[in-house]
């Protein structure tokens, strides 16, 4: 019976029921310490418990798989048939101890729904203070440094869990609002104050909480956390190995196990409460998804209050409509239905002939009216001829012809200043004399750009219009020298130069010029 | 009042016209794509829109964020020829689509903000399961390829309302098989589809043993017990009626909607006429609210194309004979000999020997849809107002005649 884990079997068996009832009532009698029952004792303790026979053979039963163990009932009787019956005592054996808890725990994780604890974040922070306090003085005392992180961990553990558990639950509500809607919308109101306030708990206490974190890692908390793992290993057993040495103190390396696993407990305390960069605290996360939940928690409600918009519900509408179409009579009451039950038609009317005057008297019948005039067109070929005129296209040669003027005007005086401008040979400024305002536009442009082009020492420059269709050859002379050229809007005065300008758009004065 | 003041209100009410003609069209409007400079016009007016609806028909108007929705209780539960097309033009939807479509929204109606086509032919699948639908010969299994576009029709049509967005992928890889396709699914558009009085699932089974008493139940407002509610139940019919179809022949009504309307006609027109700007055309056996604008409408005559002319020209022909029914031969005869008379303008395969039948049926499913004429299996009745098109030979002026 050690280890084929025969005291399982009743879970799998049709009265799996009973067996389970009869084995808590032994779990409770222990609890009360009573050892031994009989089964009129069990079948008491039994609610609506089946015949004491049947319980008597549910506890033989369990006696063989081994759960229970049976010894003989050696009490006084009263009457001859208990005499004669096989009486025995029962109790839980090791292995049938062994299953129930661990059944117990089965159910439990099974069956928690987690809790947010707001109130073991303030004992926390007590035992923060605590162990801070601790901290300051120069010889705390091992038994409350111990005491106050052992009950640390043991909250902080709590905490973990519940807080897991809870995000699990959490989410499981979510998912199944559909089964029980009504549960539900009870329930959310609740739980949205529930999570309000553990936040708010979680972001004033946990802020609190990574304060006084930081100050006790500022004032040497791993000699605390030293403290309580000597502390815990003086306990420890001498080496059951027996070669023990002065190196090998099995204190000594329990106290080196302990300190680690303290310092892991405070790392993981401190990422649950402390935000680093790279990884947001524990606290934070749940912080979050807690807060995320709301919003879940509204969208599923909302989408129950949409479902329950209508008068009735709405699913069932639908079928109800799917089955009445498949018994519909015949094509037209298939139209009817869809028409009477959607209302999604469109309006419909007829065409009016907006030339028609309404001068027809109320009392005329359709037929006597004036019928609809119809195009002719559409009449005869069931297209509409194209409706009124199209625009009448603009003449707009006038204004193109103006436009055309003045470009030939702009262009025939750029060609008579170019060719005003343009030199034989090279001419000194002070000969060219008087010049008409636009050859003088133009020239000054010219000077400009071959003043600009010139480079100090060089006494020629030559250089070419930016659009290209004039060159300038400019050369200093020697010796002072001023030329004036007048315009008719004033005269220009400057240092004399030998100037040859050459028109490149006439082609062949280049080419004539370059041969 | 200056002439600025003048010019804002004329542009008010212009907005007020125009954002009333776009619920009037698609009653179903929303903040994006192609109807979105609607939208803003009847969120700007939504205050008046609304309680011109509410007084006059009975329609709410439901103004969202990011959609407006007209739901406009049908006004007469008889007419066949308004059915679902998955766009304009596209044939009528057969049953299997109409029952895809409510299995799809009763699907998307559950699902979560994101599905696929691939999911939803899944549930499709599912839904098409029950037992009642089974029982009624509806089989879907997403097998042949005529099923496979059945749906992509009713995905279109859910594409066309917006209750689907295409997020990636196209309808045509998934009729082929080679793809699937991924949409936002629009809640609240879902929500605000069905247009009745009831919810279907409410009305009992008992109620509802013949189509004519589950249709009847699913429109059914509840009755009015004052004098006053009672002449308000009365505007609210004649008025949807005269906002939402061609024409009100007053034979239809019965005596206090006809005494009612005697009284009251040039007030409802006029009010219509306001905020539409369709015009009344009384005569002697009712009215039409005629659209001078010929846009308010989902089937307009006169229309151009082969099938428009030839419904202009039969209805030509029926006006001339309007005392009895006309068999439906003689129209088969008549668009025939139109057909080959119009050759050179009509479709080419219009003249083809046999193509007059569904030519005809075309433009006869048009003048009823209009409610210009009835008919049944074998005859054509013209109805009063199909005189409107009974044209005069054209009289074709020269210009120099012109006025």
């Amino acid at each position: 019976m050690d280890q084929d884990f025969g005291t399982f079997a009743h879970l799998t068996s049709p009265k799996a029921a009973l067996y389970r009832d009869i084995m808590a009532t032994f779990l409770k009698a222990k609890r009360r310490f009573t050892v031994h029952l009989r089964p009129e004792d069990v079948d008491e303790e039994l609610d609506n418990g089946p015949d004491v026979s049947v319980i008597a053979g549910a506890l033989a039963q369990l006696v063989e798989w081994g759960n229970l163990r049976a010894d003989p009932d050696t009490s006084r009787v009263t009457t001859v048939e208990d005499f004669h019956r096989a009486r025995f005592l029962y109790q839980l054996t090791r292995h049938g101890e062994a299953t129930e808890q661990a059944l117990t725990t089965y159910d439990e994780a099974l069956g928690r729904r987690g809790a947010l604890q707001a109130v073991a974040l303030t004992d926390i922070t007590d035992r923060l203070r605590g162990l801070l306090a601790l901290a300051g003085e120069p010889d705390p005392d091992p038994a409350k440094v111990h005491l106050l992180l052992d009950s640390l961990v043991g909250r902080f553990r709590d905490l973990a869990d519940n807080a897991q558990a809870f995000m699990r639950s959490l989410q499981r509500t979510i998912d199944l609002h559909d089964t029980d809607a009504d549960t539900f919308r009870a329930y959310k109101d609740r739980l949205i104050d529930y999570l309000e306030r553990f936040i708010k708990d979680l972001v004033s206490t946990g802020a609190e909480i990574a304060g006084l974190v930081e100050s006790l890692e500022n004032a040497d908390v791993g000699q605390l956390l030293e403290i309580a793992a000597r502390r815990e290993a003086e306990d420890a057993a001498p080496g059951a190995d027996d070669n023990d040495t002065e190196d090998s103190d099995p204190r000594r390396d329990a106290f080196e196990r302990g300190r680690v696993l303290w310092q892991e407990r405070w790392q993981g305390f401190r990422a649950w409460f402390v935000s680093d960069q790279h990884h947001p605290s524990q606290a934070k996360l749940l912080r979050n998804q807690a807060r995320a939940a709301i919003p879940q928690l509204l969208q599923v409600v909302a989408a129950l209050n949409e479902r329950r918009a209508g008068r009735s519900d709405r699913t069932a509408d639908f079928r109800t409509l799917a089955r009445w179409f498949a018994q519909s009579p015949d094509e037209a009451s298939l139209h009817r239905l869809w028409r009477s039950a959607f209302g999604l038609s469109s309006a419909r009317h007829l065409t009016a002939d907006p030339e028609q005057d309404g001068a027809v008297a109320s009392s005329t019948p359709w037929a006597s009216a004036p019928p609809l005039s119809i195009s002719p067109r559409l009449r005869k070929t069931g297209s509409y001829e194209r409706r009124g005129k199209p625009n009448r296209v603009l003449d707009r040669s006038e204004q193109r012809r103006y436009l055309a003027d003045l470009a030939a005007k702009e262009a025939a005086e750029t060609a008579a200043a170019r060719a005003a401008l343009v030199t034989s040979h090279p001419t000194r400024l002070s000969d060219i004399a008087t010049l008409e305002p636009g050859a003088f536009q133009l020239f000054l442009g010219l000077l400009g750009d071959a003043l600009a082009a010139r480079t100090p020492g060089a006494d020629t420059v030559r250089t070419s219009t930016s659009d290209g269709s004039m060159a300038i050859r400019l050369r200093v002379l020697d010796g002072p020298g001023e030329a004036e050229i007048h315009t008719p809007h004033g005269v220009l005065r400057g240092p004399d130069f030998l100037v040859e300008i050459t028109d490149l758009t006439t082609r062949d004065e280049t080419e004539a010029r370059s041969a | 009042m200056s002439a600025v003041d003048d010019v804002l209100a004329s542009s008010r009410a212009g907005e007020l016209r125009r954002a009333a003609r776009a619920l009037l069209r698609r009653p179903l409007v929303r903040a994006s794509g192609p109807e979105a400079e609607a939208f803003v016009l009847i969120r700007r007016h939504a205050a008046t829109l609304r309680e011109w609806f509410d007084r006059n028909t009975g329609w709410a108007l439901i103004v969202e964020a990011d959609l407006a929705r007209l739901v406009k209780y049908t006004s007469h539960t008889d007419d066949p020829t308004y059915p679902a097309r998955e766009a304009r033009s596209k044939p009528p939807f057969t049953r299997r689509r109409y029952v895809l479509t409510c299995l799809a929204l009763a699907t998307l109606d559950r699902a979560e903000t994101q599905i696929t086509l691939g999911r939803l032919a899944e549930q499709i699948v599912l839904g098409a399961g029950d037992p009642d639908l089974v029982a009624a010969g509806m089989t879907f299994t997403l097998e042949g390829r005529d099923e496979r576009s059945d749906l992509v029709a009713v995905v279109r049509l859910l594409l066309d309302l917006g209750v689907l967005s295409r997020v990636a992928g196209d309808e045509d890889a998934f009729v082929k098989d080679t793809g699937d396709v991924l949409y936002d699914v629009h809640r609240r558009v879902l929500a605000g589809l069905l247009a009745t009085p009831r919810g279907p699932s409410t009305v009992a089974t008992e109620a509802s043993e013949t189509f004519e008493d589950r249709i009847s139940a699913l429109t059914a407002e509840t009755p009015a017990t004052t004098d006053d509610l009672r002449n308000r139940r009365i505007r609210h019919h004649l008025t949807r009626r005269l906002l939402d179809e061609p024409v009100l022949y007053y034979d239809e009504l019965d005596e206090a909607e006809r005494t009612y309307l005697s009284g009251q006609r040039t007030a409802i027109t006029t009010r219509i006429t306001e905020l539409t700007g369709l015009v009344a055309e009384t005569r002697a056996e009712g009215i039409a609210m005629v659209d001078p604008f010929d846009d308010l409408t989902d089937v307009r005559m006169p229309e151009t194309g082969t099938e428009g002319h030839a419904t202009l020209l039969l209805a030509d022909h029926l006006a001339r004979s309007t005392e009895s029914p006309v068999p439906l031969e003689r129209l088969h005869r008549h668009v025939r000999e139109q057909a080959d008379a119009h050759r050179s303008y009509w479709r080419r395969d219009a003249a083809e020997p046999g193509a007059e039948v569904g030519l005809t049926t075309a433009a006869l499913d048009r003048l009823e849809a209009l409610r210009l004429i009835s008919r049944d299996a074998e005859t054509v009745t013209a109805l009063p107002a199909l005189a409107r098109y009974a044209l005069a030979e054209p009289t074709v002026h020269s210009p120099q005649e012109r006025p």
